[in-house]
């Protein structure tokens, strides 16, 4: 588990408008050459809020990204 | 000589939306009670004269990217901006009626940095850090729409483990108390944040608060009890969802040994929200 590489990435998906299309439309693309293990990168392309959050991803950024959490 | 001539401390998301969305009804009630209460503290606040508004309060992972996380950060330069969020969610839609730029104490901002090192504070300083919420919110319920003094915002590293101690943010508090008596400034203090919430940082445990444990603080604030305060510890902070009081004990450290006067109490199943009060001599 890498707390950084799972918040980097919250983060990067909280600022970068264009990166966080690319995501909600295709995230195993959009994660594809990130250094994430196999279990952070499920928890991404699933868009499991609840298990980002238990492999380290902080609060507040989890609960923030506009579009994470499955409608 | 200068003084702190207000000091107050207070929950800094106060968005009623944002509460009946997550506690109904009584969210909303609860959160338009303690802004109410909170702005007749801002009317205190402002006829006191303040030149200056310190407010202590933290970054939700917004305003520093993980290429630094600062424990103490002081914000100098003349203005700072508001933190823009493209389509925000939850806490950081609230900023967006607030105006976007506010004017920052420069000189007082700069006292504390140069005099820190001295004092045994090597303190992170920002020209450009943006505020959110956890600094809009109670600035601007406390003024309305009266003038708002110069800031001088301060971020406590509250979130990302390891954070400084309370003990630490206690003595940088009795410090800020140090440099502002030798200043010229009539200075007011805000803390901002809490009480009990997101135990643990838990998404599982969102919608739990620990009751007991924040009236234990406010039984220790309201007697002028600073001394057990110390000694909290981070992994108690961390299980009762207290990570934000680490703002409160730089504002306790400043008015040490000043009694708190609780103006606003209020459980919801989200967070219990909190203003209060310090009567200064």
């Amino acid at each position: 588990m890498s707390r950084y590489a799972v918040n980097s990435l919250l983060y990067r998906l909280k600022k970068d408008p264009q990166f966080r299309a690319g995501f909600m439309a295709d995230p195993a693309r959009a994660i594809a050459d990130l250094d994430l293990s196999e279990a952070e990168r499920a928890a991404f392309v699933e868009r499991d809020r609840r298990r980002i959050n238990e492999l380290g991803g902080y609060l507040h950024l989890v609960m923030s990204i506009p579009g994470l959490a499955r409608r | 000589m200068g003084r702190i001539v207000f000091a107050g401390a207070m929950s800094h998301v106060l968005d009623p939306d944002y509460y009946e969305h997550a506690c109904g009804e009584a969210g909303r009630r609860s959160t338009e009670a303690c802004m109410a209460e909170i702005a007749r503290m801002g009317e205190r606040l402002s006829a006191a004269r303040a030149e200056a508004l310190v407010v202590v309060a933290d970054d939700h992972l917004n305003a520093f990217s993980f290429n630094c996380v600062p424990a103490l950060c002081v914000r100098t330069g003349r203005t700072v901006q508001r933190m823009v969020q493209d389509h925000a969610e939850a806490f950081d839609r609230v900023l967006d009626h607030m105006p976007a730029t506010y004017p920052l104490h420069e000189p007082l901002a700069n006292a504390i940095l140069e005099q820190g090192p001295e004092a045994g504070f090597d303190l992170a300083l920002s020209w450009e850090a943006p505020v959110d919420h956890a600094f809009l919110s109670p600035v601007n319920t406390l003024h309305g729409s009266r003038p708002i003094p110069p800031l001088v915002p301060i971020w406590v590293n509250c979130f990302v483990a390891p954070q400084p101690t309370a003990r630490r943010c206690f003595a940088f508090g009795q410090f800020l108390a140090r440099v502002i008596a030798a200043s010229p400034w009539r200075v007011g203090i805000i803390a901002t944040g809490g009480l009990s919430h997101f135990p643990e940082l838990a998404l599982a445990r969102v919608g739990e608060t620990d009751t007991v444990f924040d009236r234990r603080l406010v039984h220790w604030m309201e007697r002028g009890e600073h001394e057990p305060l110390l000694e909290l510890g981070a992994d108690e902070l961390h299980k009762t969802g207290s990570h934000e009081f680490l703002n409160w004990m730089v504002l306790l450290g400043a008015i040490t040994p000043a009694r708190a006067v609780v103006r606003y109490f209020g459980e919801l199943p989200r967070i219990n929200l909190a203003a209060v009060e310090w009567t200064l001599a």
